[in-house]
């Protein structure tokens, strides 16, 4: 029966694994969606960060034939891509939004620009013998059954995505500058009250987005694949966005909310096999923010309602008593 | 002198044409540095659209799709409600009109109008969704639209690949819509036209659309600028508490702004269907809903302005095609340039950096009294 | 005791010309409570602001401890010693308490946050000086009277010596303020310095040593607490006001159009803002409420006016019962109203001033002409405003914001009293814009309220209230105090026991004359 082998592909170790391959190119922007979501920021721009900076990662790795090069060019112009936002926002006071979508409609354009300039070829690097990182396989671990494929074998990205996400964790709740990041994005003006630079910390925070996000997008072009194609991030810089919302705005809730998206996709492909329209699962994940942002809107009339009845009566049993 | 150039109306003409010198010039010295013939293509580029008749064609066809997608940001922009959701209106608008031309078998004089007010109600009905929850709710109006962006390509992807495309096609498209479903050049097939007709209808695809166009811009400022609802809008995006004061129904207008934004939307994704590829395919729109608010915001949420700005823009594009038709320039150098023109243009202190500097420094000698407070609570003393 | 902060001759004149503190000379001991008091305007939380490094004196000196500084901010200030408790509490909601507490300077060990450190050095400083917190609590559950608590242990933390209380019992319960008390006096005892300003004669005479009395920008006189009485604080702060030369022909007022009965309203915070208020208002009166800004006339003003619901009570005019309901319905029954906030209600700065002036009318004709606004009779209303109320500007269709202050709130006045209501809520309608402005608008009231509006003003100004209400009521902690049915048969210094809460009519007088 058709439904057994699905379901035998889906529950199989190579599939979990795909996942985990599938979803490290959502968890890193996602990540750099959160860092400058929690300063106050919304970071719409990650879409063109990681198209540039995939770009740029194929392009220095082919030219210097250099593959760590590659990767640093890549998180460099993430960087300066993520400085230009940063500073037409805070300093030339640009609406983020608009300056976001601005500079990602230059990437989107400008990649493939560069691309044709570069080889001839609108839609895709290949002529360019650009690398890819390598493959990590842990010793012990990988002869582990079942887990083995699953955890081990995998690009770098997809553990560094692993152990950034732990990091930004310690980060945003175990350091000076986690805290005032929060505080900044919570309430500037009590942090402008306590000496917090404001407009600094921000800033700062839009430039780890922008080195989040890039590592996502030299995913794509070092590792998912071994090429950059036109617009072949496709809307990840956005799904990012809604998995940190999805996620509670936390590190490992954005994790888990970008592996949701990530599985969402897995199982849609799986699902093809079987005549059921992959549209039908990748939607899930889209739905659910939505459903989520519903019932978190719902919950929180619900609390203010709550909490105001409660005082009500409260105070008017006092001024009840004064007055008999 | 100095006068002239502290009207604020005329600074910010100047503010537009020196932004958008400033990207030209940037895309000329790019184009230095890549092209074998520079100043060729820079020329194709930037005379290309009226080179040719087809090409001009083609400059406005584009610019059709582009006004309607920048009517439709502009609407929800003047509430100060920032829509992302042109992008899915625009998908079901598609959808809906070209399901439409392609399957109800009515003649076309019935089928065509059919079609449009299909996708204008498509693109009501998704636009209504955001516009709900952010009202109710306050749910935050760039997630939920891109959400429904995502959700609205799905359904898209899925009726055509599952139900519209034929079994038999090599590709995800639609046949070809009917001639019941097209729209007919917007010349008419006139007998004392007909030299006109020729004209037009051979050399160019410019369709009845424009007239559409023409009543949707039209239609657009008179209800922002000249009906009550308008009013309500302007004063939502103005000053949402005043509004509340007033006596507005804040909930109801925002509803309707998100709905009215996603009528224009459906209709672009109408015109893109039946107007210019004449059938549904995939990625039928890739990103025409961002660049929707590149013409808004360049336009300034104006109505009126926004035929000039999205003929503008649609103008730079059809000039990168030809561009790139004619010399070994890509066309997505334009992209580049309007990315430049929107940053420039819409950096507040751009023009104003160093004069506002000036003002500024003066300011801090003399304290300004705050007015009464409007954080709560502080008595002013 | 020694001198501690000595600020003197200090002036600071605003650039629309108000002079907020005019030659005042401050001083403060080193151990003591001083308590500052004065009406609004008088200049306290100004003076305050000066020595907290948000404002910077027009000219005079500042002294610490016999040392020469200047404060260009509050960090410089707190660098000095010197610290301010905010009414608005500067604090982020989803911390705890410990780390709002230590914010900004957290301790660390080597790069990490040594949360327990945090942790035990709010316990430490809470233990010492009596401010009981939780410090692992999140900040947004929390009661208020905690959220104060943090505020002062964060400037504590910081080590200032002096500490500055704005109003701090305007957020409190009487209970919270009982506790608030107690840890003053240990804050003393441990050596700190308090300075406060209120507005509440009842808690300058329970914890203060020393009180000082501010009217008009200057000082009224320093005088040991113990040698006050709150009668004579009261005196020294209302004083004689200038009466305003305001013509006004006797009426004989109608039958009452507005009947508030029993309206009570609940706070965010949970506070009780208003008790129990009920009254009548009368065609061809104004009546005027009475008070120190922050006894409930703001929230009596936006329940009136369908901006909050209460929490019991209602108000109605006639049949029409008008709590409770949109602001829509409320204008619908014949009510305008004059916000406090021009800026954040009254007006859309942006908007044109002809756009501003129809809110209230747009969807009905003649401005409305069938499914379309009529906008040549939206610029002839424009017209006729601007040339009625003396709006000055070149034209209507410039936004709000080119207007002064002043003319800014002509527009407002134009706009609610062009809709000839029945009803007028006019809340602090001379605040902040130029004597000519002044001088009219209150003409205009005086006038409509002849022509047989009824008229509720609510103002700070005592002189204002005086002045041009018909009949006054005294507002004090969410309560009616007193009702004067003849404001010309009253003194200020009357007045000031009753906004003060000195004294209070029972409930049998005011029954008569509400």
């Amino acid at each position: 029966m058709k439904i057994d082998l699905v379901l035998k592909g889906v529950f199989s170790a190579l599939f979990l694994a795909s996942i985990m391959r599938i979803s490290t190119p959502l968890i890193l922007p996602a990540l750099g969606g959160l860092i400058t979501e929690l300063s106050g920021s919304i970071n719409i721009a990650l879409e063109g960060v990681m198209l540039t900076s995939a770009f740029t990662g194929v392009v220095v790795s082919a030219f210097t034939q250099n593959i760590w090069l590659g990767v640093l060019g890549g998180i460099v112009a993430g960087i300066l891509f993520s400085a230009l936002l940063a500073y037409f926002h805070l300093y030339l006071e640009t609406n983020i939004i608009l300056a976001g979508t601005a500079l990602n409609i230059m990437a989107t354009g400008g990649t493939i620009f560069l691309l044709y300039v570069l080889t001839g070829d609108k839609g895709n690097s290949s002529t360019l013998a650009s690398g890819m990182v390598p493959v990590v396989v842990i010793p012990f671990i990988k002869d582990i059954p079942f887990l083995g494929t699953v955890l081990s074998g995998h690009n770098i990205f997809v553990y560094i995505a692993i152990v950034l996400t732990f990091l930004i964790h310690i980060l945003l709740y175990n350091t000076k500058f986690g805290v005032h990041l929060r505080a900044v994005g919570e309430n500037p003006i009590a942090a402008t009250s306590l000496g917090i630079p404001v407009k600094k910390i921000k800033f700062t925070a839009i430039l780890i987005s922008g080195f989040l996000a890039s590592l996502g997008g030299l995913n794509l072009s070092m590792a998912y694949l071994s090429l950059f194609q036109r617009e072949m991030t496709a809307g990840r810089g956005f799904i990012a966005l809604a998995a940190v919302y999805l996620g509670g705005r936390t590190p490992w809730g954005t994790f888990l909310a970008a592996i949701l998206f990530g599985a969402a996709d897995a199982l849609s492909t799986q699902l093809g096999t079987l005549d059921i329209p992959s549209q039908w699962v990748s939607v899930i994940p889209y739905a659910i923010t939505i459903i989520a942002l519903v019932v978190y809107g719902i919950r929180r009339k619900a609390q203010i309602v709550e909490q105001t009845r409660r005082f009500q009566e409260r105070e008017l049993a006092k001024v009840n008593n004064n007055q008999s | 002198m100095k006068k002239f150039f502290s009207n604020p109306a005329v600074r910010e003409v100047l503010r537009i044409f020196i932004a958008v010198g400033a990207a030209l010039s940037l895309g000329f010295i790019v184009t230095l540095f890549v092209s074998e013939d520079p100043v060729g293509a820079y020329k194709a580029f930037l005379l290309g659209p009226l080179s040719k008749f087809n090409r001009f064609g083609d400059w406005i066809e584009e610019s059709i799709t582009l006004i309607l997608v920048g009517l439709s940001v502009a609407v929800a922009f003047k509430a100060n409600l920032f829509s992302m959701g042109t992008e899915g209106q625009l998908l079901l608008g598609a959808l809906v009109s070209g399901s439409i031309a392609l399957f109800v078998p009515l003649p076309a004089v019935l089928r065509i109008p059919l079609a449009v007010i299909g996708a204008m109600v498509a693109g009501f009905a998704w636009g209504w969704i955001p516009g709900y929850l952010k009202a109710h709710l306050d749910a935050n109006e760039i997630v939920s639209t891109l959400m429904l962006n995502a959700i609205a390509l799905k359904i898209y992807d899925y009726f055509l690949i599952f139900h519209i495309k034929a079994d038999d096609a090599g590709y995800n498209a639609s046949d070809f819509f009917p001639k019941e479903g097209t729209f007919q050049s917007f010349i008419p097939n006139l007998p004392f036209l007909e030299d006109v007709y020729t004209l037009f209808s051979d050399k160019t695809n410019i369709t009845i659309m424009v007239y559409v166009l023409i009543i949707a811009v039209i239609a657009a400022y008179y209800l922002i600028f000249r009906t009550p609802f308008g009013y309500k809008l302007r004063m939502v995006g103005a000053n949402i508490k005043f509004a509340r004061f007033g006596g507005i129904d804040t909930k109801k207008t925002i509803i309707l702004v998100f709905a009215i934004s996603g009528i224009f939307g459906g209709l672009a994704g109408a015109h893109l269907t039946m107007g210019i590829h004449t059938k549904l395919i995939a990625n039928i729109s890739v990103g025409m809903g961002f660049e929707g608010i590149v013409v808004a915001i360049l336009a300034r949420n104006n109505p009126l302005l926004i035929p000039i700005t999205g003929l503008a823009y649609g103008y730079l594009r059809a000039g990168a095609n030809v561009m790139e038709r004619s010399s070994d320039m890509s066309r997505e150098m334009v992209f580049v340039i309007q990315a430049l023109i929107i940053l420039f243009v819409t950096a507040e202190r751009f023009l104003p950096t160093i004069q506002k500097r000036v003002e500024e420094r003066k300011e801090n000698n003399t304290h300004t009294e705050k007015l009464a407070p409007s954080d709560g609570g502080s008595h002013e003393d | 005791m020694a001198l501690l902060v000595d600020m003197r001759n200090i002036v600071k004149v605003y650039s629309n010309g108000v002079v907020a503190n005019n030659g005042v000379n401050f001083q403060i001991e080193k151990g003591e409570i001083h308590a500052i008091v004065g009406e609004n305007g008088a200049g306290k939380t100004t003076l305050m602001k000066i020595l907290y490094g948000l404002e910077q004196p027009t000219s005079g000196e500042i002294y610490i401890k016999g040392e020469k500084v200047e404060f260009k901010n509050p960090i410089d200030a707190m660098n000095k010693g010197v610290g301010m408790v905010h009414q608005n509490f500067m604090q982020v909601p989803s911390f705890t308490v410990a780390e709002n507490i230590v914010l900004g300077h957290e301790p660390t060990e080597h790069l990490f946050l040594d949360k327990k450190k945090s942790i035990e050095v709010t316990e430490e400083l809470s233990k010492r000086y009596g401010l009981f917190v939780e410090p692992t609590a999140v900040t947004e559950t929390i009661n208020v009277g905690m959220r104060q608590r943090i505020e002062i242990l964060k400037i504590l933390y910081l080590g200032v010596e002096i500490l500055i209380l704005d109003e701090p019992t305007a957020v409190l319960t009487p209970q919270e303020t009982n506790d608030l008390f107690k840890a003053v006096r240990v804050l003393v005892e441990q050596g700190k310095t308090i300075v406060f300003i209120t507005h509440k004669l009842r808690e300058v005479k329970e914890i203060s040593d020393r009180v000082t009395v501010m009217r008009n920008g200057k000082i009224m006189g320093t005088l040991p607490t113990s040698e006050a009485t709150r009668g004579g604080l009261a005196r020294m702060m209302v004083g004689r006001e200038v009466f305003l030369d305001i013509k006004k022909t006797k009426m004989k007022r109608g039958k009452s159009v507005m009947a508030v009965k029993e309206l009570s309203f609940v706070s965010d915070t949970g506070r009780a803002m208003l008790r129990n208020v009920s009254f009548n208002l009368y065609e061809g009166e104004i009546l005027g409420i009475a008070g120190v800004e922050g006894n409930g006339q703001t929230e009596l003003v936006e329940v009136l006016t369908g901006l909050r619901n209460p929490a019991a009570g209602l108000a109605s005019v006639g049949k029409n019962v008008v709590t409770g309901k949109t602001p829509r319905e409320v204008r619908m029954a014949g009510v305008a109203h004059i916000p406090e906030d021009r800026l954040t209600n009254g007006l859309a700065v942006s908007a044109s001033i002809d756009d501003n002036l129809i809110v209230d009318r747009f969807f009905e004709p003649p401005i409305r002409k069938g499914i379309l606004i009529d906008y040549d009779e939206v610029e002839k209303n424009g017209e006729e405003m601007i040339a009625e109320f003396g709006i000055l500007t070149p034209n209507g269709q410039l936004p709000v914001s080119s207007l002064s202050g002043g003319n800014m709130q002509k527009v407002v006045v134009a706009r609610e009293f062009s809709s000839s209501p029945k009803i007028l809520i006019a809340a602090q309608p001379t605040r902040g814009i130029d004597v000519g402005a002044t001088e009219f608008i209150r003409e205009q009231l005086v006038e409509k309220r002849t022509d047989g509006a009824a008229i509720l003003l609510v103002s700070a100004d005592l002189a204002e209230v005086m002045s041009l209400s018909d009949r006054i009521i005294t507002m004090f902690e969410g309560e009616i105090t007193g009702v004067f049915p003849d404001a010309s048969k009253i003194k200020e210094e009357e007045l000031g026991y009753y906004m003060l809460g000195v004294k209070r009519q029972s409930e049998v007088e005011m029954e008569a004359l509400l």
